[in-house]
């Protein structure tokens, strides 16, 4: 499809320059300020650049300083421990069940298929007061592992359906010929179908992660002062009157570094992974 | 489709499973999903006692608590935020989404098309706990962005932006539309991308239909599977809103942007109601069930095919 017309050119050119400004300016914004000092952001505009590129912001918003008191480093080593931990668990447990479901078709892994596909969109709100009972009562709730299994709940459906979903689009030929070859379905599935099928596993990790180092309300409610997540940090700042501006920018990017990096290197998967994922919202 | 293949071949000899292995691949998946619906379940059964304070309280209520959400205003304001959520979260998402996808495929600058594409969906990895810090960075009437970029002209700005309850949830909305427009280009794209559709909208550009006439009768009556996927992403999205309501008005002013997400929160461990809040919890999961039956049927049928 070639446009010859001007107009439709000049439409073109003029929505594609407000989407791009509305898309800049908020990370413009964000990192222009996070390298600023206080009176810069109080004095001048929000838009101005600033004098002095003020990088030990990132120190401060990192380890805290006299006016930053919600430091970001531990929440940054709470949310990776959880997060990489939900990650790899579920994609191994998901990607078990994702390939019995889409290799056997009988009566209960309809019903399977059903409850998993309901579990995809259940709202955290419909199951968070009997998760805090639980683990309030078992005293999980003091460490990384309740929260680790709380996000394993969704997740480990989600990435069952992700996979089965891949695993039923595979050409059968290859884990039929190594059964013939008497290979049980557990060595056929660990040594013909998981090598075939990183790319598909690296997307959908790509998108639990992302999934889970965003995830904010199953944080705000269970997480301790010990596990505090780096979300759960990052609203304490926006609440609190008393943090400085400049350290709230820094550390809204220490924050979405993570998976914007991740993004930026791995985009092909990450695009995969939440076209894939797409009714997780 | 390598299902019917193998199912044309019933006299090739197949290992059944055993259940040692039907266990090693079933059970941790079946092992949450007991706990997800038990959750579930005892949540439902929450709801119906009279829990109020800390300390659990299981006896039996009935419906009381329903009652006394739909008896209080608080309830209705939230319900009717959510239902603008519902309302204005999807339609202007979809559409916008739709013609910039229609825009970028006809690509009169391929160079810029692939820019665009990849700028508008960083939001994606983002939480909306740091969209909203910078949201609300914008909004700020004195010195934020918007009213400093339409100060620059010589206006004064009329809006207020989140301060005034009137519109608040409005601009609330308008940060969802940002964050979810790129992925929404990217589902509407993805599905552009059959090779039928390709040859069909070749087909009327020879006939010489417009472009606008490619749309609405070639393209969106082709994508319809397309968008009824987007359409119920972006519906359990805005219903489950609740992270950019909190972060940035933290249901205000007053309880202007309360929405069901933060009401049931308030409502459960801020005045310790939680059979209420239990009953809130099942209210939006009721909700977002209806919403996503048909996409639901959609994909056991194809899954099942």
């Amino acid at each position: 499809m070639k446009s010859r017309n001007r107009p439709l050119k000049i439409i073109v050119i003029i929505v594609l320059l407000i989407v791009s400004c509305a898309y800049l300016l908020p990370i413009y914004v964000m990192i222009v300020n996070s390298l600023k000092t206080l009176p810069e952001i109080m004095q001048r505009t929000y838009l101005a650049f600033p004098r002095v590129p003020q990088l030990q912001n990132y120190r401060s918003a990192l380890f805290g300083s006299r006016d930053f008191l919600i430091p970001m480093a531990r929440p940054i080593m709470n949310s990776t421990l959880i997060t990489v931990s939900v990650t790899v668990l579920a994609c191994f447990f998901g990607g078990l069940g994702g390939y019995y479901l889409s290799r056997t078709v009988t009566p209960f892994t309809r019903v399977v298929f059903i409850l998993v596909g309901i579990a995809l969109y259940m709202p955290y709100q419909a199951i968070i007061i009997p998760l805090t009972t639980i683990t309030a009562r078992t005293g999980l709730i003091n460490s990384h592992l309740g929260l680790i299994l709380c996000y394993m709940i969704i997740n480990i459906p989600l990435a069952s359906v992700l996979m089965g979903t891949f695993f039923l689009g595979l050409p059968r030929e290859l884990e039929e010929a190594a059964e013939v070859d008497g290979a049980s379905k557990l060595q056929t599935y660990f040594n013909i179908v998981i090598p075939i099928s990183l790319p598909a596993f690296a997307s959908v990790a790509i998108i639990i992660f992302t999934q889970v180092w965003n995830e904010f309300f199953i944080g705000l409610t269970l997480v301790t002062p010990r596990t505090q997540t780096v979300q759960v940090a990052m609203a304490m700042t926006q609440g609190s009157t008393i943090s400085p501006y400049n350290l709230q920018m820094a550390a809204s990017l220490l924050t979405v570094a993570v998976p914007l990096l991740s993004f930026v290197l791995f985009g092909r998967y990450f695009i995969r992974g939440v076209l894939a994922g797409a009714l997780k919202g | 489709m390598s299902a019917r293949v193998e199912s044309a071949r019933p006299n090739r000899p197949r290992k059944k499973t055993s259940v040692p292995e039907f266990l090693v691949f079933t059970l941790p998946l079946l092992l949450f999903l007991v706990i997800l619906y038990g959750t579930v379940i005892w949540n439902f059964y929450v709801s119906m006692t009279n829990w109020v304070s800390i300390a659990p309280d299981y006896s039996f209520s009935g419906a009381k608590w329903y009652v006394y959400l739909f008896r209080q205003p608080r309830f209705w304001v939230s319900a009717l935020n959510n239902l603008k959520w519902l309302i204005l979260g999807v339609v202007p998402t979809a559409t916008a989404a739709i013609f910039l996808a229609y825009l970028l495929e006809m690509a009169p600058f391929p160079g810029v098309e692939a820019y665009i594409r990849t700028l508008i969906l960083y939001p994606v990895a983002m939480s909306f706990v740091v969209t909203g810090t910078i949201w609300s960075w914008m909004y700020q009437p004195d010195k934020g962005i918007f009213n400093t970029i339409i100060r620059s002209f010589g206006v004064d700005s009329p809006f207020s932006f989140t301060n005034d309850p009137e519109t608040a949830t409005y601009w609330l909305i308008v940060i969802f539309i940002w964050q979810y427009l790129g992925f929404s280009v990217i589902i509407v794209q993805s599905s552009f991308r059959t090779t039928e559709l390709q040859e069909m909208i070749e087909a009327a550009t020879v006939d010489g239909a417009s472009r606008l006439r490619i749309l609405f009768s070639v393209i969106i009556p082709n994508i319809r599977s397309g968008i009824m996927v987007l359409v119920s992403l972006l519906l359990i999205s805005s219903l489950k809103v609740f992270d950019i309501v909190w972060v940035v008005t933290r249901r205000g002013p007053g309880i202007a942007t309360d929405v069901l997400a933060t009401n049931m929160i308030v409502t459960a461990y801020d005045q310790r109601l939680f059979s209420a809040g239990a009953a809130i919890g099942v209210i939006i999961f009721l909700i977002a069930f209806i919403l996503v039956i048909p996409y639901t049927l959609y994909a056991f049928k194809k899954w099942f095919e």
